[in-house]
Parts: C-alpha cells; sequence; structure tokens
C-alpha cells in the first residue's frame, strides 16, 4: 500500500538532482525548485501554459520528442535533463529564430538591462548570426497615451494578451496577423482603452510595450529602488519606487512581491506623479491680515502653532481643540497625532477619514465577533470556493481584492454572487458582475434590503444550519420573525426582484464549504452601514460559516490606512489598539507606555466637530491632509465651522480648499518621502520606505508633532519612524510581528456567544426593518458619487499620467434612459434638485443601471451641492453619496463651437 | 485495370443522383442508423468500428475506434463531435465532393458517431470557401431533421443529436484539429499544445472527437456492412478500407479517385489517371499526401499507397492528395511555391514556425532569383531540422518537408541555381526582393 507521503508528492530528477513536488507541478517549477533555471519566455507562473516560445525545451527520458517544460505537469520517476546537448541546440535555435526578426536596438530600449532576451542571448548564443535576409518591419503605430508598443521588439509569447485577459479579465489586447506578421494590437479602431494596469507592460519579457510616462527617461541601471506601498486604496499593493537623481522615474511591482503578488491597477502603475505635483508646498505658511499668505520658516510657524495653542489651551481648556487626519498617513504618523492630541493639548475629539465609512464595518465585527480585523486573507479569498460581494463595484474601488476574486472565479472556478447595482455587461473595463453565477442587480439604496431577501430565502428554505437552533433559538426566532414582517411583495416592490431571484443564491451560498462576503462601499457608505455589515455577519452565522477556517467577512478599506487609523485609536472612539475609550486596562496600559495621563472626556466625531466649531465650543482645529470643504456636501457648513475658528493649522500637500481657510499651513512629505508603516484592508501591517527626499521644506507629518510637542513643553520625542513603530508595538502587543503575509485574529467565540444570547436583540428589530419608501419620480435619477478606476480621492487628479486617463468627470448613464431623456454622448446637461444645480457632461455606459446616473467623486466640486447629508445616529458616519437629480439637456451652444 | 467496389462515391456516380433525402434512402441511407437504434449499444458501435481497422482520412492516420474510445464514458458535462471539412491542404479536395455530392452520407455518419461516443451535439467546421457545400449541408440536415434523423428523439429512440455547419474564414491552419476547436469557440484559430488532447480536453473543454469528413462518412458502411467486410477492404491489417486519392497535376486524368488502399503509384497514375500529360515527359516528382508530405521520385512508382508502406518510403499517407509532376519542373521553384504556402498560413504561434516560415520562404525565394550562396543550402537542412519536432502543431513538420525532400532528390537543382548566382553575381548594394 502507498503511504500518505507518496500520495501527495512525486519523484522528478533534473540534471541528476532528485526531488519530491506535489502532483501537478509544471516541470519548470519543479526544476526551479531544485535550483535548475530552465529559460523561458511565454511561461509566466500567474498564467496558464501556452507553451508557444520553444524556449523552455527538455528531454525527458523516455519520450523521443523534445517537451516543452512549462506544459509538462511531473510524472513519478520523471528523468529530465536541461543542459544537454540536442537541448541545447534547440535553445540556441529558439534564441536564432527569433533574432532573426529582431531589430536589437538596446541601446534605446527602455527595457535593456533588464530583459529576458538580452540575458538568454547572452547566455546562450554566438556572437554571430546566420540570418542575412530582411527583417519583418511594422510600421509604428500610436497605441495609446500611456502605454507604447514597439512591435518589432515583440516575441509574440502573448504574455501580455493572457494577461490582460487571465488576470485582469480586460481582454483589450489580441495577436493579429499571422505567421512572421503577428503582432499584438488592442480591440478597437481607436487608441487603446483598457484599464491601464500597467500588467502587460510589467509581463512584457521585451521592451515591446513600455510606459509613455517615463518613455526614454533613463537606463534602469541608473534606478535607484524603494519598495513600499501604494497608497491610492485599500489594498495596500507594494510597489517599488524607481528614481534617478531624486526624479520619479516609474513605479513597477514584482511577481511574488507584496499582497498584491506583483499586480497593479492604474492609480498604482500610473499615479506616481501625484507626489511630485509643482503645486506642492515647499514652505510653511502663514496667512497675513488681508489674507494672503506668507513664506516662513519652520521655526516661525511652529512657534505661532504652539503659541496660539497653548493660549487657546489655556484660556478654553483642552476640549476646544478638534483634531482630524487623513488615513492616508502612516500608522505612527496616525499614532502620533492621537497621541499629541490626547497628551499633549488633552482631547479626545480626534478623528480620521475612516469615519467616512470604513468605521461602520468594524464596529460591526467588534460588535458580534470581537474582531476589528477580517478573520479570512487574501488566500482565503482565492481559496474561497463560493464569494458573496454586496455593494462593491470592486474593480474599481478595491482592484487588486479583485483580482483576488477574479483568481477564484476563473482560475478555481468558485461560484460568485453578487448583489450589486451595476449590470453584468462587459466593457472596456472588467466588470466583476459579469463573472457572476449568480447576480442580484439591486438599486443602490437597497443593498440592505437585498440582503435581507437573502436571509429571508434562506430561512424559508431551511437552510439555517440545525444546530444552530439549539445554541440560539431565540436568536434564529427573532431574525426570523423578523424578516417575516418585510413580505416578498415589498421586497418585489423596490428591488424588482422576488423571492425567485434568492432561491439558487441562498443555496449556493448556504452550501458551500468556504465562503467570503466582502462588503464594499456601496455598504459601508450608505445609510445603516454597519447593520448591513451586522445582518450579513447574522447570515454567516444561520448558516454555519461563521468561525469556520477559510470563512468570514471583510470589508473593503477605501483608504490605504483607514484601517490603521482605527487600529492607532485617531479616531473618537477608540484609544490604540482598538480599545474603548472607557476601557480601564487599555487606558491603564496606555498612560504606563505615555507616562502621562488619559484625557476623560468623550471625543467627537469629525460631525460633532464641526458642529461644535459652528456654535462656537470648538475653538481651534489640527487637520492633517483632510479636506472636508472639498469632500463634503455644502449642506456640511464646512467653511462655516473652519471659519469660525479662532484658530486652524493645516498640514499638507497641497493648498487645498480646506488650508485655504487655515491659520498656519504646514507642507507635509508625501508617502513616497517617508518611512512607516500602513496596516491594508485585510489588516497586513506593511513596511512604506522612503524612496526620495522630501520636496522642498516638506517634512514627515509625525517630525512636525513630535517637533510641536517639543514647543509645547510636552516633548514626544522620537529619532526616526521606527521608534514610533516599537512604542505601537508595546501599546499593541504584538503589531505588526505578522510577516509578509496577513496573520488573520480569530473570532472571539465568547463574543459571538454574547451576541448570539442578548446582544443581537438591542436593535434586530431596526435591523431587519424596511421603512424606506421608493421615493423616486419618474423624470428624476439617482445620482451616485462613485469611485473611478483611474483616481482616488482628489489627490490622483494631480497625476499626470492619471489625468491623461480621465480629466474631468461626466455623466455616466444607461443608453436607456439617455434615449428616454433624449441624451446623446457628449452632451452637456444641467442636472438640479431642491438643493441646487450643476452641469457637466454626458457618458453613455451600458452597465449603469436604469434610473441611475454616477459621477465620479474626484471632479466638479459643484455636484457636491446636490446631494443630500445624513448622520448615523450611531456609528456618526456621515453619507453624502446619494441623491435624486433632475438631467436636462443644456440647449446652450458649447462655447468655442461654432 | 482492375475495378473496384466503391463505397464512399458509389451513391453518387449513380446517374441522376442528387444527394437528396429521398434518393440517399433510396440507396439504403440511413439503415445504418436505424440498425443500430433498434439495439446496438454504444460500446458496440465503437467496437465496430475498432475491428474494422478504419484509421483517419484527415492525415494523421489515427486509428478512429481507439480515438472515440478515448472519451470519458462517465463525463458529467456535454461531449461533442466535431466534423473537421477544413480541407484546406493543398492538392485534396474530396471531402468537398463527398460533401457536396452525398450530404446525408456524411451526417449519417455523424449521428451514428454522436450516438457512439455519447454526443448530443455535432459540429461540421466548414472550410469559409465552401459555400455550396455549406448550403447544400443546411438543407440536407433540414430534410433529415423533418424526417426525425437529426434533432432531439431520432427516430423515437431518444438519441438526442443535433448537428450544425460553421464555415471557417480562411486560415488553413483551422484544419488542426486544436485550432478548429478555438475557432468554432470564437477565438483566434491557434493550435493548443498537447496533451490534453480533444478527447477528454476538447470544445469549451469538454470531451470531443475530432473527425474528417471522409473519416465519418465510412461509418454507416462499417456499420451495415460489418466490420469483418470493412477489415478485407485494402492492405489489412493496418490500411483497411478504401481511400478518395486526389490526383493532380501533371496527369491526363485529374480527379478524385476511390481505390481501396494498396495499389501502387503506378496504377494509380496510371491506370486511374491516364499517365502524364504529355506523354512525351517523364514523371519527375510527386507529392503522395497532400502539401505536407515529404516528395517522392519516380523510382517510388511502385510504393503502395498505404499507411505503412508510404511511411516506410519517407514520406506520408496524409490527406491522400497525390500531386504529380514532370521532368522540366523545377523543384526549387516548386518547394518555394509550397514554402510560399506555408509561409502565409503559418498562424504564428509557436518560434520556430513563425520565424522558421519567413526565413526558410526568403531564402529560396533568393536561390531562385539567383541570388544563393553555398552556405546556403546546409543552412536550409539546418533551418529545417530546428523547426521539425519542435513546434506545437504538426504544421512545423509539415512545412519542412518539401525543402528537406527536394534537397534530399534535387539537390543538383539548387546547386545550379546557386552557380548561376556566382556568374550572374550583381552589382554591390542591390537590393534584395522579398517582400512580407
Ligand atoms: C496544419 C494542419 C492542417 C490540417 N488540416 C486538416 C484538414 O483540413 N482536414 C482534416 O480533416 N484534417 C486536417 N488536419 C488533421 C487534423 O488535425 C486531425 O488530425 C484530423 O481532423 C483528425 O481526423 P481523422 O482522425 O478522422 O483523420 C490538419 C492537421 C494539421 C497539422
Ligand atoms: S494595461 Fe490595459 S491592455 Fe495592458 S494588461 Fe492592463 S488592462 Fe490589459
Ligand atoms: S508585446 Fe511583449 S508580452 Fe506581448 S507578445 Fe510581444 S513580447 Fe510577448
Ligand atoms: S507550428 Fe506553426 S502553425 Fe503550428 S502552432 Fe506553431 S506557428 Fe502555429
Ligand atoms: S516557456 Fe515553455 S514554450 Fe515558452
Amino acid at each position: 500500500m502507498a503511504n500518505q507521503e507518496s500520495d501527495k508528492f512525486v519523484t522528478i530528477t533534473v540534471d541528476g538532482i532528485t526531488a519530491r513536488v506535489p502532483p501537478g507541478t509544471l516541470v519548470i517549477e519543479a526544476a526551479r525548485q531544485i535550483g535548475v533555471m530552465i529559460p523561458h519566455f511565454c511561461y509566466h507562473p500567474k498564467l496558464a501554459p501556452d507553451a508557444n516560445c520553444r524556449m523552455c525545451l527538455v528531454e525527458i527520458e523516455k519520450i523521443p520528442k523534445l517537451q516543452t517544460s512549462c506544459s509538462t505537469p511531473v510524472a513519478e520517476g520523471m528523468v529530465v535533463k536541461s543542459s544537454v546537448p540536442n537541448v541545447e541546440e534547440a535553445r540556441k535555435s529558439v534564441l536564432e529564430f527569433i533574432l532573426a526578426n529582431h531589430p536589437l536596438d538596446c541601446p534605446v530600449c527602455d527595457q535593456g538591462g533588464r530583459c529576458d532576451l538580452q540575458d538568454f542571448s547572452h547566455e546562450y548564443t554566438p556572437t554571430t548570426g546566420r540570418f542575412k535576409e530582411l527583417k519583418r518591419i511594422f510600421p509604428k503605430e500610436y497605441f495609446s497615451p500611456l502605454i507604447e508598443t514597439q512591435m518589432n521588439r515583440c516575441i509574440q509569447c502573448l504574455r501580455c494578451v493572457r494577461y490582460c485577459d487571465q488576470v485582469m479579465d480586460v481582454q483589450a489586447l489580441a495577436p493579429s496577423g499571422r505567421g512572421t506578421m503577428t503582432e499584438i494590437k488592442h480591440f478597437s479602431i481607436h487608441e487603446l482603452d483598457c484599464e491601464f494596469c500597467g500588467g502587460c507592460v510589467q509581463i512584457c519579457p521585451v521592451g515591446a510595450i513600455t510606459s509613455r510616462l517615463s518613455m526614454y527617461d533613463f537606463r534602469p541601471w541608473m534606478l535607484k529602488r524603494a519598495d513600499t506601498i501604494c497608497t491610492y486604496c485599500g489594498d495596500g499593493c507594494q510597489i517599488t519606487i524607481q528614481t534617478k537623481d531624486n526624479e520619479l522615474i516609474e513605479v513597477n511591482s514584482t511577481h511574488g512581491a507584496g499582497r498584491n503578488n506583483g499586480d497593479l491597477c492604474p492609480r498604482g502603475y500610473f499615479g506616481y506623479h501625484a507626489s511630485v505635483h509643482a503645486d506642492r508646498l515647499n514652505h510653511p505658511l502663514i496667512r497675513q491680515q488681508d489674507g494672503t499668505y506668507a513664506e516662513v520658516t519652520w521655526e516661525d510657524a511652529l512657534e505661532l502653532i504652539a503659541e496660539r495653542f497653548s493660549q487657546i489651551k489655556l484660556a478654553h481648556g483642552a476640549d476646544a481643540f478638534g483634531g482630524l487626519i487623513t488615513s492616508r498617513c502612516t500608522n505612527e504618523e496616525l499614532y502620533l497625532f492621537q497621541k499629541f492630541m490626547r497628551v499633549v493639548l488633552g482631547t479626545n475629539r480626534i478623528d480620521s477619514s475612516a469615519r467616512y465609512g470604513h468605521i461602520n464595518g468594524i464596529q460591526a465585527l467588534r460588535r458580534v465577533q470581537g474582531t476589528h480585523r477580517w478573520t479570512v486573507t487574501y488566500e482565503d479569498i482565492v481559496a474561497a470556493d463560493t464569494l458573496l460581494l454586496v455593494g462593491t463595484n470592486i474593480t474599481e474601488t478595491n482592484p487588486i481584492t479583485g483580482l483576488k476574486v477574479k483568481e477564484a472565479v476563473k482560475k478555481q472556478g468558485a461560484a460568485l454572487i453578487t448583489i450589486e447595482s451595476l449590470l453584468p455587461i462587459r466593457g472596456t473595463i472588467s466588470n466583476i458582475t459579469t463573472l457572476a453565477s449568480h447576480h442580484v442587480p439591486v438599486h443602490p439604496d437597497y443593498f440592505g434590503l437585498a440582503v435581507l431577501g437573502l436571509i429571508k430565502s434562506v430561512l424559508e428554505q431551511g437552510l439555517a444550519t440545525a444546530s444552530l437552533s439549539e445554541r440560539a433559538p431565540t436568536f434564529v426566532q427573532s431574525i426570523r420573525s423578523a424578516v417575516g414582517k418585510v413580505p416578498w411583495e415589498t421586497v418585489e416592490r423596490h428591488l424588482g426582484l422576488g423571492r425567485d431571484t434568492f432561491v439558487e443564491a441562498a443555496r449556493t451560498f448556504s452550501q458551500a464549504k468556504r465562503v467570503i462576503i466582502l462588503a464594499g462601499q456601496g455598504v459601508l457608505r450608505a445609510p445603516q452601514g454597519s447593520d448591513v455589515v451586522t445582518n450579513l455577519l447574522d447570515l454567516l452565522i444561520l448558516t454555519g460559516h461563521h468561525g469556520r477556517p477559510g470563512c468570514g467577512l471583510g470589508t473593503l478599506a477605501e483608504e490605504n490606512n483607514d484601517q490603521g487609523a482605527v487600529e492607532m485609536g485617531a479616531v473618537a472612539e477608540y484609544l490604540p489598539g482598538p480599545s474603548e475609550l472607557g476601557d480601564q486596562t487599555a487606558r491603564k496600559n496606555l498612560s504606563k507606555i505615555w507616562g502621562d495621563e488619559i484625557p476623560q472626556s468623550p471625543g467627537a466625531t469629525l460631525m460633532d466637530m464641526l458642529e461644535e466649531a459652528r456654535t462656537g465650543r470648538l475653538k481651534a482645529m489640527f487637520i492633517v491632509g483632510e479636506n472636508p470643504v472639498a469632500t463634503l456636501p455644502p449642506q456640511a457648513k464646512v467653511e462655516e465651522s473652519l471659519d469660525g475658528l479662532e484658530f486652524l493649522v493645516c498640514q499638507e500637500l497641497f493648498l487645498t480648499e480646506t488650508a485655504k481657510r487655515a491659520h498656519v499651513v504646514l507642507p507635509a512629505c508625501s508617502y513616497a518621502e517617508k518611512d512607516g508603516t500602513f496596516t491594508n484592508t485585510e489588516g497586513c501591517v506593511q513596511s512604506v520606505r522612503r524612496a526620495m527626499e522630501p520636496i522642498g521644506e516638506s517634512r514627515p507629518d509625525w517630525e512636525v508633532f513630535s517637533a510641536l510637542s517639543l514647543l509645547m513643553g510636552n516633548p514626544i520625542e522620537y529619532g526616526e519612524a521606527k521608534e514610533i513603530f516599537k512604542e505601537i508595538r508595546s501599546a499593541i502587543s504584538g503589531y505588526g510581528l505578522l510577516g509578509p503575509s496577513a496573520t488573520p485574529p480569530r473570532i472571539k467565540d465568547e463574543v459571538v456567544d454574547r451576541y448570539l444570547q442578548e446582544g443581537f436583540k438591542t436593535d434586530v428589530e431596526v435591523r431587519y426593518a424596511f421603512e424606506q419608501e421608493n421615493t423616486q419620480p419618474d423624470e428624476m435619477l439617482t445620482l451616485a458619487s462613485v469611485q473611478s478606476l483611474f483616481h482616488s480621492g482628489k489627490f490622483s487628479t494631480r497625476a499626470k499620467g492619471l489625468l491623461q486617463i480621465q480629466a474631468s468627470g461626466f455623466l455616466n448613464v444607461n443608453p436607456v434612459d439617455a434615449t428616454r431623456l433624449g441624451l446623446a454622448d457628449g452632451d452637456p446637461v444641467r442636472l438640479s434638485n431642491t438643493r441646487g444645480e450643476a452641469t457637466t457632461k454626458v457618458k453613455l455606459l451600458d452597465r449603469v443601471p436604469v434610473g441611475v446616473a454616477f459621477f465620479p467623486e474626484h471632479f466638479d466640486q459643484n455636484i457636491r451641492g446636490l446631494f443630500s447629508l445624513e448622520t448615523d445616529p450611531q456609528t456618526r458616519v456621515p453619507y453624502f453619496k446619494l441623491t435624486r437629480v433632475r438631467v436636462d439637456r443644456m440647449q446652450e451652444e458649447i462655447p468655442g463651437k461654432g | 485495370m482492375p475495378q473496384y467496389e466503391k463505397i464512399l462515391l458509389k451513391n453518387m456516380e449513380q446517374p441522376g443522383y442528387s444527394g437528396s433525402l429521398q434518393d440517399y434512402e433510396r440507396t439504403g441511407g440511413y439503415q445504418a442508423l436505424r440498425k443500430v437504434l433498434k439495439g446496438i449499444s454504444p460500446a458496440d458501435v465503437t467496437d465496430i468500428v475498432k475491428n474494422s481497422g478504419l484509421r483517419g482520412r484527415g492525415g494523421a492516420g489515427f486509428p478512429t475506434g481507439v480515438k472515440w474510445s478515448f472519451v470519458p464514458k462517465d463525463h458529467p458535462g456535454p461531449k461533442y463531435l466535431c466534423c473537421n471539412a477544413d480541407e484546406s491542404e493543398p492538392g485534396t479536395f474530396k471531402d468537398r465532393q463527398l460533401m457536396e455530392r452525398d450530404p446525408h452520407q456524411l451526417l449519417e455518419g455523424m449521428v451514428l458517431t454522436c450516438y457512439a461516443i455519447g454526443a448530443q451535439t455535432g459540429y461540421i467546421y466548414i472550410r469559409g470557401e465552401f459555400r455550396l457545400g455549406a448550403t447544400i449541408l443546411e438543407r440536407a440536415i433540414e430534410e433529415a431533421k423533418q424526417a426525425g434523423y437529426i434533432g432531439q428523439n431520432v427516430l423515437g429512440s431518444g438519441l438526442t443529436a443535433n448537428i450544425y455547419v460553421h464555415a471557417g474564414a480562411g486560415a488553413y491552419i483551422c484544419g488542426e484539429e486544436t485550432a478548429l476547436l478555438e475557432s468554432l469557440e470564437g477565438k483566434r484559430g491557434m493550435p493548443r499544445f498537447k496533451p490534453p488532447f480533444p478527447a477528454t480536453h476538447g470544445l469549451y473543454q469538454q470531451p470531443t472527437v475530432v473527425n474528417n469528413v471522409e473519416t465519418l462518412a465510412n461509418i454507416p458502411h462499417i456499420v451495415t456492412r460489418g466490420a469483418e467486410w470493412f477489415a478485407s477492404i485494402g492492405a489489412p491489417p493496418r490500411s483497411t478500407g478504401t481511400r478518395i486519392f486526389c490526383l493532380s497535376g501533371h496527369v491526363k486524368w485529374p480527379g478524385n479517385y476511390e481505390v481501396p488502399m494498396g495499389i501502387t503509384f503506378r496504377e494509380l497514375i496510371f491506370e486511374n489517371g491516364g499517365g502524364m500529360r504529355s506523354d512525351s515527359k517523364k514523371l519527375k516528382g510527386i507529392i503522395p499526401g497532400g502539401a505536407s508530405a515529404a516528395f517522392f521520385t519516380e523510382e517510388h512508382l511502385d510504393v503502395k499507397l498505404d499507411f505503412e508502406s508510404v511511411a516506410q518510403a519517407g514520406s506520408m499517407l496524409g490527406s491522400g492528395g497525390v500531386t504529380v509532376m514532370e521532368e522540366g519542373t523545377s523543384m526549387v521553384w516548386a518547394a518555394m511555391r509550397l514554402m510560399e504556402f506555408f509561409y502565409h498560413e503559418s498562424c504564428g504561434k509557436c518560434t520556430p514556425c513563425r520565424e522558421g516560415s519567413s526565413w526558410l520562404l526568403q531564402t529560396l525565394q533568393r536561390i531562385w532569383a539567383r541570388r544563393g550562396r553555398a552556405e546556403d543550402l546546409d543552412m536550409l537542412l539546418d533551418l529545417c531540422k530546428n523547426i521539425e519536432g519542435r513546434t506545437i502543431c504538426a504544421f512545423g513538420d509539415a512545412e519542412v518537408a518539401p525543402v528537406v525532400s527536394t534537397l534530399r532528390y534535387w539537390r543538383n537543382e539548387y546547386e545550379e541555381l546557386i552557380r548561376e548566382a556566382e556568374v550572374t553575381r550583381p552589382a554591390k548594394g542591390e537590393i534584395p526582393v522579398f517582400t512580407h
């Protein structure tokens, strides 16, 4: 009988070295594990083998012809020879064939020096070639603003085409022409229109596809590299910033590196110029009597701040201060900011951009399962057999988490349930709902109702796990009775989808073995965000998946360090940990580390601070990297609040709408210029490394807090970011000891028990109640402020590369609505509602649901005025992403057109 | 001249035979299907075909029944049958006749094959230029459907066999079975690497049998008349049955000749084909099995037209296209013309074929244009060696066959051209003529 060991492994010998590898391993990979590098072009571990380049031919004993090692799986006892004469000769000949038509323009090729063709030619070919005929020449064709092709260099390995299809699910590229005239083109008569993920550039083994952003600016060996983390979304991709003489040249990522495994999105790959935009603040500024700003020295600026802060503290007490920081900062800076606010100024009135929605998810997770993080990882997503995505256009908000979902579905065959407003229609960029096995198209107002429908269906079909009825009978009973109060007719009236829609999805979900739920911005940034997440956790519990290995719920962070901001205690309700403000053990521990008292008074969230500023209770604010003036709708009266302050300090990269109201503006460093850590959406703590010297006189944020503390007579000093991290580790035990992969926390059984016995009772009725009535008059559209794949916040609108893809906002509407409203692509339109009006242009998009229009949140400030504002009674999250508008075609001629 | 019984061309050679369902039924058509549905199990049908010794008529000559038996029996998803009607091999034109003149013979073969392998869907992937054939087949499918031979519940037996015609778009490579599958799936027609083979991972990654038109057309006859009958025809045990040889070139009567395998080239060319077109010219070269097969010379006239004999003599029976060339034909020119075809048709997927085809062609064109060099000939052979056996599909082996074989038998013609080049060596700076 074969023992277990040999069932799981096969023995293979490569060039005389024997090893045991799992069955299914490709010979090329087995050889690599043994230490034999078999040269290859078309093979890439990310892609399904294509065996087209023939570079990896090897001899396999008992097989007459040479075999491609990239497509041959190992077999028991296989003996492979990779350096025998006929293999070497084959290799040489493949190179000879490739070089025959290759232009050999290495001196001007951006790939020169890091090119597989150069390396293998150097290693395997003679110095002279036999090809004396005419080389094939492709005429130069314009490809796209950001991506350049040099098809004469192409070796037709199709890696780019396969990547774009298999990994990205975009399918923008295709080989065209045949035989030696095969070249890579994009599908369309106009220039390339795709996700611009840069993946094709990265995966091309030669210089046939390159980035135009850095074309001819460098030779690879001149570049200095720094591995750091992208700051454009919560996915936390590892990027390598390449500089030449302190000048940003390019950004890329290496296969196998980071949580992204070398994949990037357009923001990461082409968005790096935002950091070095000409408008970066170079000097501290102090506002003069006449409203202009004077450039001053750091000493002058900091002294003024220290003086005014001290005066205000003396006159009005510590709670006259409010602090707001962006979650784009490092953990070290977030930590130090809250420490500065708590210890030096003495107040808990702190908030960060995690308030815009991420906090909703964290509160639900803490409440139900006692964790503040995901209990699953990206690897679990890939290994899942069923995924449920709720309210997320994941491709555009969290593209890399999206790739994990795509991998699960496309490679591993997972079932995908999407509760999303997007229609499953393909386009120039991918659309996750097209991969769904069960798509529930839902108006963006009703994600919660659709979740309710799914739970209702689970209960109705008797799919709830039997043991739960014993463990927590009231829990099951309460939910059953609560969802029973919302009849299918109500669901149907609002969703346009009835009981039948949910039957299959509920069954697939319940019967799965490894289930992951991902909740996105459509849930987290909409009313009752926290409730919907709680209900999704209920769903996991009801179906018995909760707590099972590989199963869990993740909330998708929009900003790169939303998660860190909460964990560092840079929010009103938490100390570092996060621990509740009132948690005595945590307080005691912290005061010991800080050598100082922790303020007793309650915290205040963003919306409360703004309110207090308006009423005059709050006298001064310290705003770091946040721009509430441009983020919140005018109804929030942010300007009024800020203008009423006695003193406003802004620490910023640019003179933003908010910074323009400050008394003192301090120039901060971008992520590219500093060290520290970010914590990504799945809770992985990763190193941020300085890639270049600070621009102008800008300083990392933490240095400023430290310097100010010194001037205010309560020094919290550190020599470098690492020292702060050390302190974080003592404040939050084990923080960041996670290594290259996430080690997620386990759910706390006692918390779950408490929730199941008592906790759920407080609001189960409310969470499952549905009172909303559809109030959309026929002539109105629902306007949703959404995130674009090509931008992130407002920061990215300074990145020249991204602006070339998308330079302005436009109203995406479904062609059906366009016809109904008499609109054509490109038409100027006026949007109006009771709150005001705004103008923009129309762009038709098939995937936008009928009755809904999308507008990218990054552009056109006047649109914001149309949105309603509502603050969550519990989590104090301001909601301002959805509204109703009239859309009218403007009659006026567009200026300049005759 | 000996007379042989025809199997496949028999019906259509009857006067007035139109290929309609009525005509086909009158000659005993669809009786095989009726017989099978009355109680021969799919496994038994496969065994009958296995025992008949039938080998594929598309080119590779793989035993048909064996191929069918590789299809997993217990596969949970759909299975497919694809009829390879792409017939694009230069010098090959038999499938066209079979489809245009007796479509139901093919359709009955397909329904029987669907039954044997458990496929509910069969596609006929037909060469794009065969408009007429496609129309005729579509009409025949309609007729057969009406009569209950095709579609849901065939002849009330519960069997489902739907058959569809899909036209190619003009690429030779789409005759290669895996490129055919890609094309059928709506993708660019490029071969897949093998294994896995279509029998387990074919159309849409489902078990699939790909068979040539002629192969499938034989099935009804084998079922009706039995494996032993079929196995007794031709050159048993390895080459059973008849083959339709497509005789072309410098012969008196070019055309399709259905004869038992095992007759000699001499018989085919001189008895069936009436001999050389000009009595004063001797035979110089033969392409024995379509453009992909290595040349023969007059010395091979007594080689037998069966799989083994042709292979032993250094070529292959291939697609059955026999092209004859008379004395006076330049074999360099012939090789170059064939290479032009292969250069034009290489799909471009794998390096040796993609780059090699243009290199070979440019060199041949140069030699033909009296610009050859002494070292060219060994280099040509070396390039061929570097292509053969190192490509994804058999196209690589095919494209080198004409070059290698003409160099084997007529190297002197190459050398002569190169000698002429020495004499007419161009003025310095002359620009070569090749255009891609
Ligand atoms: C380049 C190339 C072209 C081919 N073209 C054809 C063709 O036109 N018709 C055909 O039946 N088989 C063609 N084949 C052979 C097929 O790949 C396959 O072997 C055949 O369809 C199997 O059917 P059979 O077993 O009935 O012969 C071609 C093979 C190659 C390599
Ligand atoms: S940049 Fe565009 S074409 Fe290239 S892989 Fe990404 S999506 Fe595809
Ligand atoms: S462009 Fe690059 S990746 Fe794409 S086929 Fe050519 S060489 Fe390969
Ligand atoms: S051998 Fe030629 S035709 Fe066959 S896959 Fe390779 S390039 Fe294409
Ligand atoms: S790497 Fe194996 S064939 Fe290209």
